[in-house]
């Protein structure tokens, strides 16, 4: 495996209205070859990850006016997206396929003066079948369809919401040294504790942002890579893990995700152990997210999420430095290229205020669905070398 | 109560026309002797195609909830709705709305019964009440 990520390409991000998202593709992807020294016309491989509204494609390749593009595809694996389309990336170059492959997400679901909700589809599926039951009943969006999950793991394992506030705090104290966060001034529990309930468990602290934007990278050869503007974030391992949850008994939804699978085939890709990471990069819809990924990875044992995330371990000055940025919690939602793009800010030792001092190795989730979909990436400032 | 209208089609016919006689069916395989939720095509144990609909005993107990806080009407109050998830004695899950729930009754294993409500413009759906 030879692949790296030379290029990081990210378009202001929030409530940025205006602009659709195939324009902020463009932008992203334009300054993510420039990030790495490179043109468009050095791009020859370009995958697409359009994010709930669904409106950019593979047809971005003509909007760029890109020429015998040797690799082209809308990749859709909603919040596993962006570590599938860096897995994809690397493979198509080891093949041969391509040398210089983007890989962008855009989206553009906030409109100005609507509410961040009314961004989300659902009202207006067709209420026909058995299928449309759940949603009948009102598990309709992303939050209760969550809740439900944080409910059971609160339940087997005594997980607390305070726990859960944990999980929001670090991420904004992380947020508050990040300049490109949307969300950086202070935050305590009890302003967790005393934000309003979405849907029980999860109160609004427990939600992630949501945003408009794109966010490029560039993954090429380590070779080529080594030869760019700067320093190459290689791509050790990867993996990917979907449970395929049957609402039947047995079920262990909300209790373990594909993360348990997809992060021990990328630690096991990558030879390195779990012990050996520095800085994890996990996506966090919902903080609850945070917390079962860390568990599952193996960071914590299974059920002792809440009492570690409650140590101070993830926050900054802690033991297991977590969603540096702010994460999709306090700093931006761009679905899995949020954890991405920190993870490489982070392993090229350029984060600033918030930089770990010890990032030789990176790890990076993506989560999609309802803990349906999980991509795993380890990354690190030095060539794989194990 | 909120619950959203859902109309037929031809999978769904012989499980609303059950419903309307507050009966539930879920989906069974005889050949693997497994049940299958409503909307299952292919059994979930063994992935087997020959399912059929089976009446089910409409009793099961409940695995997890929401609780989604409710908004003020005119002069209504607000009225929270309480969502579970429900695991039939047969074995697979049912998201169903649990209409007046007592919310200090939620808990693991609580004892549930499907009984059938007809929202205007509807079929009959399934909604949960605590039993014992």
């Amino acid at each position: 495996m030879t692949a790296a990520i030379a290029g990081l390409g990210m378009t202001e991000m929030g409530k940025i209205y205006g602009r659709t998202a195939t324009q902020f593709a463009v932008e992203a992807i334009s300054r993510a070859a420039e990030d790495a020294g490179l043109t468009l016309a050095d791009i020859d491989g370009l995958y697409v990850n359009p994010g709930v509204k669904n409106d950019t494609d593979l047809r971005l390749q003509s909007t760029l006016q890109m020429r015998d593009t040797r690799l082209l595809a809308t990749i859709q694996g909603f919040g596993s997206s962006a570590g599938q389309m860096v897995q994809y990336a690397a493979m198509a170059i080891d093949a041969g396929m391509a040398e210089v492959v983007a890989c962008v997400y855009a989206d553009a679901p906030l409109k100005e003066g609507k509410r961040a909700g009314a961004a989300y589809p659902g009202q207006a599926r067709a209420m026909e079948g058995v299928g449309s039951l759940p949603f009948a009943a009102g598990l309709k969006a992303a939050p209760e369809r969550y809740a439900v999950a944080a409910r059971r793991h609160m339940e087997r394992y005594g997980t607390t919401s305070e726990q859960l506030g944990a999980v929001a705090v670090a991420a904004r104290q992380w947020a508050a040294m990040n300049p490109a966060a949307q969300m950086r001034e202070p935050m305590t529990l009890e302003d967790h504790q005393s934000s309003r309930m979405i849907a029980d468990p999860l109160r609004l602290l427990d939600c992630c942002l949501v945003s408009n934007g794109a966010v490029a990278v560039i993954v090429t050869s380590a070779e080529r890579a080594a030869t760019l503007r700067q320093p190459p974030v290689h791509v050790w391992g990867w993996g990917q893990g979907h449970p395929g949850y049957v609402n039947r008994r047995d079920s262990e939804f909300g209790l373990v995700t594909g993360a348990a699978r997809s992060g021990a085939d990328a630690l096991k890709m990558a030879g390195v152990g779990v012990d050996e990471i520095d800085v994890r990069e996990l996506y966090d819809c919902f903080t609850y997210t945070t917390l079962i990924t860390l568990e599952d990875y193996g960071f914590c044992a299974k059920g002792e999420g809440g009492d570690f995330v409650a140590s101070g371990a993830i926050a900054p000055g802690g033991s297991h430095p977590t969603n540096t940025g702010g994460g999709e919690l306090s700093s931006f939602y761009m679905w899995g290229m949020t954890p991405l793009s920190e993870a490489v800010i982070q392993a090229r030792g350029q984060g600033g205020e918030r930089q770990v001092p010890q990032h030789d190795l990176v790890m990076v989730s993506g989560n999609g669905g309802v803990l349906d979909f999980h991509s795993t990436l380890v990354l690190s400032p030095h060539p794989k070398t194990r | 109560m909120s619950l959203a209208p859902v109309v037929r089609d031809d999978f769904s016919a012989p499980f609303f026309e059950a419903s309307a006689e507050g009966r539930l069916l879920l989906r069974f395989s005889p050949s693997s002797g497994a049940w299958s939720e409503p909307s299952a095509m292919v059994c979930s144990v063994s992935q087997a195609a020959d399912l059929e609909w089976r009446e089910a005993s409409g009793r099961g107990h409940l695995v997890s909830w929401t609780i989604k806080p409710g908004r003020p009407r005119d002069d209504q109050p607000a009225q929270d709705t309480v969502i579970g998830i429900v695991e039939t004695e047969e074995g697979p899950w049912l998201t169903l709305l649990l209409p007046d729930a007592d919310v200090a009754a939620l808990a693991v294993g609580a004892a549930v019964e499907v009984r059938f409500v007809q929202p205007e413009g509807s079929e009959h759906l399934p909604v949960g009440r605590f039993v014992g």
